[in-house]
């Protein structure tokens, strides 16, 4: 892999001048599932991991996930960013890799018929003229596009060598890379070596990554993340006064404007037929997230939130108004910044009322303590080089203040060290940082020698990804 | 080469907009004119070959050489000879025709890329001279992939002599026609919806509805089509086919109606409780309907049309019996009213129905044009096919001429009509009667086909209102709302719910787009907050105070404020400073990376505003025309840029070569060097 570090000046596109090859990119995640093609800035498709049910079948995509009867939201994914169900998986990446990215295959029983008209040299990227080929090729959808694949630093042995079955034996790809997500997100910041904090949707991380190799004993994963915070924030409208009633948008037909705090003047929809609770909470993730974009703050400082005479202060700043769907409102001040509050200072978390496992934060799962124990694992002499390049990624991340409180408390927990956060600007980067990452290092011409190529799958068999992926 | 600058007049270059219906195409884009050329976007797979012919060609016994004469037409149109040598058959082609169409263009996807690559060979060999250096600008649908793009590339630079190629994408040309830097398309199409969202001339966000339809079960289109099969669903029992539900659609007795709401169909059917003027006019209607004779079962029609609507009533009134015993007595007095025949009430009353408009009656009238194609058959081995011609939605209202003779039908006089479904068709004389004009006899023994025209009134009731199906509209305004909030960088939202634009034939649905918006307003608009507003603190849309010791608010938000503000001076000075204030201050913090990009704190709620973006009025072809088909005249817009501009500096001059790919960079990248030298966003 790259020994040097990358910049990212250098634009993958000059790299790989003539001899590129059209991979395609795919990054798993709890919340989203991104995919598109290598060498390009952005995923060209980005849907939810969680995914419909109804009467026996899966369907995917954003705009399926819509009130229905019998319908159930499912994820493919465990709360540890593992693959669970592997048909599901399959097929939710097949949705995106053949059937967005890829052109329409015609069905088989007009493929004889159509592809004999076909110019034969007229598609390159595409499955469909390997009229050519042998039959077996013809059934491999993903023929011509090698693939590469991010994974959590902890995924298991046998869920790598799973990856690498399904691209290679159901989908033919010619050639497969497996790349751990804090690697990448350290490419998409130019770096090869760097200490990955990644503050995701179910799980955050943070990870040593030495000349593009993940440090395995600093690996360090909590489950203090988006989600967590949803569930602070549903604690928070529970505990506040009057309760704050978490009314999903698609609940609501239309809504007229009240006064702050008062009741909700509504009309709300009725369905003929129960909602799942699956979908009810997929919908109220999506209010929360609205919450956390336009309300929730990262307590900069100075000092704790919980320092004395802080809370007050915070409560005579200006507050943030946020309109519930159905039109209610109320103005937040102190809360939003308390809600956040858990992730650096345990002690200050909401305490869930149902003695909810989730909510609780115990003192080594703050993000501070993660990046002490990583720093713990690795290497005394490599430890001021990483703390000198930090790289902050996941859309969690993108809270108003995350960086300057990190800043503020590594600062004052390793002082003297030179302490550099880098976080990208745009917030896509930092929310796709693992996807970009692997875009750039799959389009680099240097990289084409360390595909897993189909040749070496068919020798050595699913194995070869643990001895190669390290 | 590709430094040389103005290279093409405007005269020469061909822009092809393929849709999944129908596909505007024109040469030249000098005068930014409406499409001059529609063709329907389908071929047709040859028997016996495995080539793709755009017309439906039948083989016939041909019994005689005389008719030879008359077929020059249509191999000049066709740049390909269809007849046959033989003897004993003849091919004919008829461009009407749709039996056994394939489309290769399904929801914005390539469904069929043989059949597109042909279709575009017979697009452009209709439209260009061979001699001609001739730049091609076509759009692109978001659909296609990268692959699909490079498979299109490859093919018009190996099988044209165009010197370059522009792929555009169709937000990105709606945009350039519509000239606003930040807009949100929305584009209605026939079986699928795109809502492209553009800060900046960027695309910062695609959600599409209905483009990627579920095979195993229910294909889950949206789109114009879906209003089109609800009609028909509602209307089927009425003896309505497809294309009639096609044409009452496109009329204009058949509209959304506003979003109202509070009431319990969320708006207002007009009903027959309404006052008395009303009542009588909407009764006076039903009388005075001419009943054609074509029209044999217009009676039971009338019939069952009474069931559909008390259903329709039962449901808003919500009381069978008061409504039932209402209706039976209105039936008597209907009775007697038509008994008496006292023609000057009736006439008053129909005066005065037609006086009030369409949303405010029960019932209306559209009038119906059937085109029935048949053979006469003069020759009994001749093979007669007599079908109603159900031609695409474009197809139909356009061919009002009737051809005398098959073998002589000219396919350029259908396609090169352009279709405005909004304007009202002339009345025909003749209404009732069929229209037939004789077919000059070529010979004796042919058997002619001949084209009839039959108008009739056709009567329908609040059906032209209920096809607009709630969950339908929800779904689309729902995309919007995801497209929208879906942008990742929070301060691009705000621009892009000030600028709705609606494109695409699907949103020429009366009243659809006013709806959508209504709808959008009413659920999703942040209305200012009485918290904001007078207690002393500032809105949601302040930025925040920065970290850096600073504590003056910034506002990064430059456009107007979101939370309605008073602007008396007895306001709070601290609001008045945050309206006032300039923009935020970019947080150093030591924090690298962030140094690149601009510093928005912007974390306001959105929308706080939903509105339509101004549509230009300069271009006075086009304010007749609608402005359902901007991207056409954006992609013109785009070819000029970047065909015919020269003299421009050198960065301008780098900005062209990178819209589009020239034939010296082909022959240099390939395929793929569309990927970065077009306008795919």
């Amino acid at each position: 892999m790259s020994q040097q570090p990358l910049t990212t000046s250098v634009q993958p596109t000059e790299t790989y001048g003539g001899d590129e090859v059209s991979a395609l990119v795919l990054d798993p995640g709890y919340c989203s599932t991104r995919a598109g093609y290598a060498g390009e800035e952005m995923p060209r498709q980005v849907i939810p991991s969680f995914y419909g049910h109804i009467d026996g079948r899966d369907i995917f995509g954003d705009e399926v996930i819509v009130p229905r009867a019998g319908f159930e939201v499912r994820n493919y994914m465990n709360r540890d960013s593992v693959v669970e169900d592997w048909d599901a998986a399959t097929k939710i990446w097949e949705h995106l890799l053949l059937k967005r990215l890829q052109p329409e295959r015609p069905t088989p029983p007009n493929k004889n018929g159509l592809n004999i008209g076909d110019d034969g040299d007229v598609a390159m990227g595409d499955g469909d003229n390997n009229d050519e080929n042998m039959v077996d090729n013809l059934e491999k959808p993903l023929a011509e596009s090698p693939l590469l694949m991010t994974e959590a630093p902890w995924n298991s042995a046998k869920a790598r060598e799973k990856a690498i079955e399904i691209s290679m034996e159901t989908w033919g790809c010619p050639a497969f890379w497996l790349s751990r997500t804090p690697v990448v997100a350290s490419f998409a910041a130019g770096k090869a070596t760097a200490l990955v904090v990644d503050v995701g949707g179910a799980n955050a991380s943070v990870t040593a990554v030495h000349d593009g190799m993940v440090l395995k004993r600093s690996i360090q994963k909590s489950p203090i993340a988006g989600l967590w915070l949803s569930n602070q924030i549903r604690t928070m409208w529970e505990q506040n006064e009057p309760k704050v009633d978490l009314v999903p948008t698609f609940m609501v037909e239309n809504k007229k404007p009240v006064e702050a705090g008062a009741p909700a003047d509504a009309r709300l929809r009725t369905f003929p037929f129960p909602i799942a609770d699956s979908f009810r909470a997929f919908e109220e993730e999506r209010l929360l997230t609205e919450f956390k974009e336009s309300v929730v703050e990262v307590w900069r400082g100075p000092g704790r939130y919980m320092a004395p005479g802080n809370e007050d202060y915070a409560r005579s700043q200006p507050g943030r108004v946020f309109e519930m769907p159905d039109g209610s409102n109320q103005m937040w001040r102190e809360q939003r910044y308390k809600v956040s509050e858990g992730m650096w200072d345990e002690t200050a978390a909401y305490a869930s009322a149902g003695a909810d496992e989730e909510g609780r934060v115990s003192k080594g799962q703050t993000i501070l303590s993660l990046i002490k124990a990583s720093l713990e694992g690795v290497d005394i002499d490599l430890r001021s080089n990483l703390i000198a390049n930090i790289v902050v990624t996941g859309s969690t991340t993108l809270l108003n203040g995350f960086n300057d409180r990190l800043n503020m408390e590594l600062a004052a927990m390793y002082p003297g060290l030179k302490i550099k956060v880098h976080a990208a600007g745009l917030t896509s980067e930092r929310r796709f940082g693992a996807w970009i990452g692997g875009s750039i290092l799959s389009s680099l011409g240097t990289f084409h020698q360390m595909w897993i190529s189909k040749k070496e799958y068919d020798e050595n068999g699913p194995g070869i990804v643990e001895k190669r992926c390290k | 080469m590709s430094s040389q600058t103005g290279k093409w007049r405007e005269e020469s270059i061909l822009i092809i907009c393929p849709g999944s219906q129908s596909t505007m195409a024109q040469l030249g884009c000098a005068d930014l004119t409406p499409p001059a050329r529609r063709f329907p976007t389908r071929m047709f797979k040859d028997e016996d070959s495995d080539d793709w012919r755009p017309y439906y060609t039948t083989k016939r016994r041909k019994t005689t050489l005389a008719s030879a004469p008359a077929a020059p037409a249509a191999p000049a149109v066709n740049g390909g000879a269809k007849k046959d040598e033989d003897d004993q058959w003849e091919y004919f082609e008829d461009p009407d025709s749709d039996e056994g169409a394939v489309y290769p263009i399904q929801a914005g996807r390539i469904a069929n890329m043989d059949a597109f690559l042909a279709f575009l060979d017979h697009v452009h060999s209709i439209l260009t001279n061979t001699y001609h250096n001739t730049p091609i600008m076509l759009m692109a649908s978001p659909q296609w992939t990268r692959p699909d793009c490079e498979t299109v590339t490859r093919y018009i630079f190996e099988k044209t002599k165009t010197p370059a190629l522009c792929l555009i994408h169709s937000g990105v040309a709606t945009q350039y026609g519509l000239k606003w830097p930040n807009m949100t398309v929305v584009d209605i199409g026939f079986e699928k919806v795109d809502v492209t969202c553009i800060y900046d001339s960027c695309i910062v966000s695609h959600v599409d509805v209905g483009s990627y339809p579920d095979p195993e079960a229910m294909r889950e289109i949206s789109g114009g089509e879906i209003f089109t099969r609800k009609l028909l669903k509602l209307l089927e029992g009425k003896g309505f086919n497809r294309e009639m539900a096609e044409q009452l659609k496109k009329s204009s007795v058949c509209e959304v109606l506003p979003y109202v709401v509070d009431s319990p169909r969320l708006m207002n059917l007009p009903s027959e409780d309404a006052p008395v003027p009303t009542k009588a006019a909407a009764e006076a209607s039903m009388i005075v309907e001419p009943i054609d004779e074509l029209d044999l079962d217009g009676e039971a029609k009338e019939a069952e049309a009474d069931g559909v609507l008390d259903i329709a009533n039962i449901v808003t009134s919500g009381n069978a019996r008061e409504f039932l015993a209402k209706k039976e007595k209105e039936k008597t007095e209907r009775a007697r009213l038509a008994k008496k025949g006292k023609d000057k009430e009736i006439a008053d009353a129909a005066a005065r129905a037609l006086r009030l408009p369409n949303s405010k009656r029960v019932r209306n009238m559209f009038c119906y044009e059937d085109l029935i194609t048949e053979d006469v058959l003069v020759q009994p081995s001749a093979p007669a096919s007599t079908s109603e011609s159900t031609t695409a939605a474009t197809g139909t209202s356009e061919v009002q001429k009737t051809e005398p003779g098959a073998d002589q039908q000219q396919p350029s006089a259908s396609e090169a009509q352009p279709t405005s479904d909004d304007a009202p068709k002339p009345e025909a004389p003749a209404a009732a009667e069929p229209a037939v004009v004789p077919a000059a006899p070529e010979t004796a023994v042919i058997a002619e086909r001949q084209i009839k025209r039959v108008r009739r009134d056709i009567e329908v009731g609040l059906e032209r209102f209920l096809f607009a199906d709630r969950s339908e509209i929800d779904r689309i305004a729902e995309a919007i709302y995801r497209a929208v909030q879906g942008i990742r960088e929070m301060y691009m939202r705000p621009p892009c719910w000030e600028n709705l634009v609606f494109v695409g034939n699907g949103a020429r649905v009366r009243g659809l787009k006013e709806n959508i918006l209504q709808t959008l307003q009413a659920r999703h608009l942040i209305s200012p907050s009485s918290a904001t507003m007078f207690t002393s603190e500032l809105p949601s849309n302040m930025g925040t105070p920065t970290g850096t010791g600073s504590q003056t608010p910034t506002s990064s938000f430059a456009g107007g404020p979101p939370h309605q503000l008073p602007t008396s001076s007895s306001v709070n000075p601290l609001l008045q400073a945050a309206t006032t204030a300039g923009l935020a201050v970019p947080t150093g913090g030591g924090v690298a990376g962030a140094d690149g990009g601009p510093s928005h704190h912007f974390h306001s709620q959105t929308p706080t505003a939903i509105k339509l973006a101004q549509l230009p009025t300069y271009l006075s072809e086009w304010n007749k025309h609608g402005f359902e088909e901007a991207m056409f005249l954006g992609a013109q817009v785009a070819a000029r840029l970047a065909f015919c501009l020269h003299n421009l500096d050198a960065q301008g001059t780098e900005a062209q070569r990178l819209m589009s790919l020239s034939r010296v960079d082909y022959n240099e990248f390939g395929p793929k060097g569309i990927q970065r030298h077009s306008m795919l966003g």
